[in-house]
């Protein structure tokens, strides 16, 4: 066989020969034809992969060079797709609204925005607030107006409600037991026609605008005392309108952009949200000249009290040296409400997973609060510690920067309080005196870094421990005999009524009448002499000018004090040993002071104010300033009262102020 | 004719190909070749180039911030390294009006500032004025670091870094922020999805890479090339802090889920021992950084930080590496004086050094001394009855930055390799009984000492 080599060189006029050949040659080669094609489809391949490999390479550099954006320095979270709520244009909201002696619910549009169906509670008129161009719920309230006062409480919520918004009312159970005709006018003046002739276990549900046309009414009338009405359930159609309409055209600033955010979220804070001449957020109180407390951060403890906790904020952005940046308000739970409220005023705030349940969750979100502020603040000494329930005095930071140095100085110190347990207005009077005392009142007070670091954090109660924190701060291996220092006259007012461990009434009987600092500037009196041993000689000092007060008297009557001013009387009880607080607590019942447990003594001795005189109680024989007892005084010794069933409960409820 | 057809085709596509791979490697030559131009170009105009845009710039930046009352100070390492050069001619006359543009004048993509975040805001009003000004700016926030070791807080996100851009040069604005510890951070730069990242060339940047540690700098008002701007006191411990400032956050998300399966010791013991030991290292960083003695969490303590981020209730002592070559004599007077005895000395400088100084009640320090080879690093130890050696081997590792117990401290940046080596891969498993002579997964028996050697090598106190 003869083997025709191809020249590569070959001239292209001979190519066709040279190609016919080829082709002639494979054609009867088919071993070679086969070898031939399987190349070339080699050939094709390797090709493909190379230009694949060419087109990635220069890609690649082209966009390393047109972008020079790093995966280094892309977000790991940033393939996480943010699922997007569609944008509806929806201009009509179905609502549907039940109301039965059991069960209340309200959707909007197919969603439910409230569902109340459990036992014993929820009980009356449940109101909720929707955005007229959103649809979005902006308030939800219940008013249990089968109780007395609570028809008040809900006039005063929708007169803040602004015009405009959509109101939905619905009953659970009882709603008119105690709804007075100024609420009912008020429901009329929405446009109800059945509100005025509510009646006992009537079943009710209204939609309306305030302010504007109704949406829908249906009301069923309870046929006889001992039954309820039968459930009704209302379905009906709410047109929104544009957001412009539905917003207020203030001017345009940052702090106005915080409240139109505000507003257009939440409703039922009056008039910080009113179109014309809204209430202030930003207060500029006074500085203070020479503030030691200025860099000393400030935790705020909140729960889900969004009113309480705007109140709080109010009162605290207003006080003179207050800074602002220091302020870091702590959520327990995940709730927008009071997250809103924070934002409204421009601070921040961090929300905490609760731990745990009732008295453990205040505790774990304390502790965690605490270790946040100190991680926040590396450099701070101190931190104050307040909650969402208290109004600040105007001088809270004056007082503080006048004494903060001595809860650096004096290892003997625990705290320093803003509240003095039995400052009340009958009890307290001068808003310059200082008293040490040996328990731990809370309620507004300065924490020692150091002493939170190095003995409470590591020693904090674990969540299984259903402990109260302040409960447990105020115990002997907590304390180890340290002091507080607190004012006469408190620079805090505790106003909560609803909490873990409050109600009204103990509200009424404890803490309403507790006297509270309005003077703004106030100079203290003698800081120094607030020093371990500078106390014991003004103790000394104070005790040997008292006047020692008629002992025949009963104590708890007017008239054991003389109708003077400004004079210092001493009395003395008897006081077996140092935990012997029995006639202590009797005479703390009838001057109507706190008389749970004992708060403000310091080493047997109380110091307060009767008829605007220094008032002091000494216990005798174990106090050391028994010695200053004339001998021929007896001490009062009062009896407790034949056994209580409600002493046992004293220590569950002593805490109570703190929640 | 199938048979020729199919030939036909495939010499066609061969051809094709061909044809397609020539005009690739055209295409692809030509290109770089165009790249390469571009780099040099860029090279030449940094030498010799001025450029007054990036002077305006800056110049209308400090404008900026001064209108706020900001106080930003300058880090960017090239003019910080610039301005090294001529720091005593700079201190000397702060308010001279400068001949030339000499710093802020070479053309850059960036100048980098710093700002402390306790001394803003961080109000909006600012971003206003820069829109206004002309400024486009990008805000970069993240989770805050300070919030992150704890349990279940949902923090507000930080703002980390600001980079404001005009015409055609960009301020980068690294936020520092105070840490427990004493210490400032910078967090890293990560872009999230929706951000643009071709506002600026973002790898180019000198800082954001790694989070970083500083410690707090005096700051210098200066004026140069007639800008008053405030700068590090020494730029070039600046710099140098700046190499290797890199920041590792502990783990704290691995931490919880280790005390989920193993819980923590709230006994009063461990209280107490962690209490100690945290005094105890406060106390030897301390003594060590007054010496200027570069340490590092060891062993135990080291495991601790990475495991549970925290000291190990069990664990007894406080480990510390050291390399050898930053050994001095002055470290056991040093340590007496600060009221720790020395307890132990085995080995010598030479090879298998180690020290115990005796803390508080039982509480002990020791200190590893390790030695580098070409390809590992390894420390010793001794067995006092015996005279026996050990050596336990490390790969080859850097030092990072972190935060343990309130302090910022080193440790090996790759931490996983160096407790692995020393732990083995069942690491993550509490052990309560350790010996230190077989335990370690890294232990390589090493001989005994030569008796005549034993008073020196051997030193029990």
């Amino acid at each position: 066989m003869d083997e025709w080599k191809p020249n590569p060189a070959v001239k292209p006029h001979k190519k066709r020969s040279w190609y016919l050949a080829w082709k002639y040659k494979l054609m009867n080669q088919r071993a070679l034809r086969k070898l031939c094609q399987t190349g070339a489809v080699l050939f094709l391949l390797v090709t493909v992969i190379v230009n694949i490999k060419l087109i990635l390479d220069t890609r690649r550099a082209a966009y390393e060079e047109e972008e020079e954006s790093a995966q280094d320095y892309d977000d790991e979270m940033m393939n996480v797709e943010v699922p997007r709520r569609p944008v509806s244009n929806k201009k009509v909201l179905d609502v549907e609204v039940y109301s039965s002696r059991s069960k209340v619910y309200v959707a909007v549009d197919g969603t439910t925005v409230l569902e109340d169906e459990a036992r014993e509670q929820g009980r009356g008129i449940h109101v909720i607030v929707l955005n007229q161009a959103t649809g979005h719920v902006m308030a939800k309230r219940v008013f249990d107006t089968y109780s007395p006062h609570e028809d008040e409480a809900m006039v005063l919520f929708l007169n803040m409600v602004a015009r405009g918004r959509i109101l939905i009312f619905t009953i659970k159970d009882e709603g008119s037991f105690h709804l007075k005709d100024t609420a009912k006018n008020v429901l009329k003046s929405l446009g109800s026609q059945v509100a005025p002739f509510l009646s006992w276990r009537d079943m009710w549900t209204f939609v309306g605008k305030k302010g504007g046309e109704v949406y829908g009414e249906k009301h069923a009338k309870s046929p006889a005392l001992s039954t309820w009405g039968d459930p009704v359930l209302l379905k009906t159609e709410v047109h929104l309108t544009s957001v412009e309409d539905a917003e207020c055209h203030w001017p345009d600033t940052e702090l106005n952009h915080r409240r139109k955010r505000f507003c257009s979220k939440v409703e039922g804070y009056g008039s910080v949200c009113s179109c014309k001449d809204p209430t202030p957020i930003e207060f500029n109180p006074d500085p203070l000249k020479d503030n030691k407390v200025f860099n000393v951060p400030v935790a705020v403890i909140a729960g889900n009290r969004p009113n309480y906790l705007y109140r709080m904020l109010r009162s605290l952005l207003s006080a003179q040296g207050v800074n602002p940046q220091m302020i870091t308000v702590f959520i327990d739970g995940y709730y927008e409400e009071p997250m809103d409220v924070v934002e409204l005023f421009g601070l921040s705030g961090i929300q905490h997973t609760p731990i745990s349940i009732k008295n453990a969750r205040v505790s774990q979100h304390y502790k965690a609060s605490l270790t946040a502020t100190f991680n926040l603040f590396p450099d701070a000494k101190f931190a104050v510690v307040l909650e969402e329930d208290l109004d600040i005095s105007v001088d809270f930071f004056s007082f503080l920067s006048q004494s903060i140095h001595l809860l650096e100085e004096d290892e003997s110190l625990y705290c320093i309080s803003a509240w003095n347990d039995q400052g009340y207005e009958h009890t307290a009077e001068d808003p310059s005196l200082l008293y040490r005392v040996e328990t731990m009142p809370g309620l507004g007070w300065v924490l020692r870094k150091s002493l939170y670091k190095d003995e409470l954090e590591p020693k904090w109660p674990t969540p299984e421990k259903l402990w109260d924190w302040d409960m447990w701060m105020r115990m002997p291996e907590q304390r180890k005999g340290r002091e507080c220092i607190i004012p006469d006259i408190s620079r805090s007012y505790h106003f909560g009524i609803v909490g873990l461990n409050m109600n009204g009434y103990f509200h009424e009987a404890y803490f309403k009448k507790h006297k509270f600092n309005t003077v703004p500037n106030v100079q203290l009196k003698n800081v120094e002499s607030l020093r371990k041993d500078a106390y014991e000689t003004e103790i000394h000092r104070l005790l040997g000018e008292a006047e020692v007060l008629d002992h025949s008297k009963n104590p708890c009557e007017d008239s054991f004090v003389p109708d003077t001013e400004s004079r210092v009387y001493v009395m003395f009880i008897r006081m077996e040993q140092e935990a012997d607080f029995t006639t202590w607590t009797q005479l703390a019942k009838c001057l109507h002071i706190w008389d749970l447990d004992v708060r403000g003594n310091h080493k047997g001795l109380w110091r307060l104010f009767r008829k605007k005189n220094h008032f002091l109680v000494v216990g005798v024989p174990a106090s050391p300033y028994s010695s200053k007892k004339p001998s021929s005084v007896t001490p009062i010794y009062m009896e407790p009262p034949a056994k209580e069933e409600g002493a046992v409960a004293v220590p569950a409820v002593a805490a109570a102020e703190q929640t | 004719m199938q048979k020729i057809n199919k030939n036909v085709v495939l010499a066609l596509l061969s051809l094709t190909s061909l044809v397609f791979l020539l005009f690739q490697l055209y295409y692809y030559k030509f290109y770089l070749s165009q790249k390469n131009g571009a780099v040099f170009s860029k090279v030449r105009g940094s030498q010799s180039g001025q450029d007054s845009t990036r002077w305006h710039v800056v110049r209308k930046f400090l404008g900026l911030i001064s209108s706020h009352n900001i106080p930003v100070y300058l880090i960017d390492p090239l003019i910080l390294g610039l301005v090294d050069k001529d720091i005593e001619q700079i201190r000397s006359s702060p308010d001279g009006p400068s001949p030339e543009c000499k710093y802020f004048c070479a053309p850059r993509d960036f100048t980098t500032f710093a700002l402390l975040d306790k001394t803003w805001k961080h109000e909006v009003g600012l971003f206003r004025t820069a829109e206004k000004m002309g400024f486009q700016w990008l805000k970069i926030i993240n989770k805050d670091p300070r919030l992150d070791g704890m349990d279940d807080l949902s923090g507000i996100e930080i703002p980390l870094h600001y980079i404001f851009k005009l015409a055609s040069h960009a301020i980068h604005l690294v936020v520092f922020y105070e840490r427990s510890g004493n210490y400032l951070w910078h967090g890293p730069l990560r872009l999230k999805q929706h951000m643009d990242r071709k506002f600026v060339p973002f790898r180019k940047l000198h800082f954001g890479r790694y989070p970083g540690a500083y410690e707090k700098p005096e700051l210098l008002l200066v004026s140069i090339d007639d800008l008053k701007v405030q700068i590090p006191k020494n730029p070039s411990s600046f710099l140098e802090e700046m190499s290797h400032s890199r920041f590792l956050e502990c783990r704290y998300r691995e931490a919880r889920a280790f005390f989920q399966l193993y819980p923590d010791d709230a006994s009063l013991d461990a209280v107490e021992f962690r209490k100690k030991a945290k005094s105890l290292l406060h106390l030897a960083a301390l003594t060590l950084n007054n010496l200027g003695v570069k340490f590092w969490l060891s062993s135990g303590t080291c495991l601790g930080w990475y495991r549970q981020c925290n000291v190990i209730p069990h664990s007894k002592d406080v480990d510390l590496g050291v390399f050898i070559r930053d050994y001095k004599a002055d470290i056991i007077p040093a340590f007496q004086k600060a009221g720790l005895p020395l307890k132990h000395k085995f080995g010598k400088v030479e090879d298998s050094l180690e020290l115990s100084f005796q803390g508080e009640d039982d509480v002990k320090l020791d200190i590893f001394f390790f030695y580098e080879e070409v390809d590992h690093i390894w420390n010793g130890g001794t067995q006092a009855k015996s005279g026996k050696k050990f050596k336990y081997l490390f790969p080859k590792f850097t030092l990072c930055w972190t935060e343990f117990v309130e302090l910022k401290v080193h440790v090996p940046c790759e931490t996983l390799q160096y407790v692995e080596a020393n732990y083995g891969p069942d690491w993550k498993v509490p052990v309560k009984t350790w010996d230190w002579k077989s335990s370690p997964s890294n232990v390589q028996y090493n001989g005994v000492w030569p008796v005549d050697e034993w008073d020196d090598v051997i030193q029990i106190y």
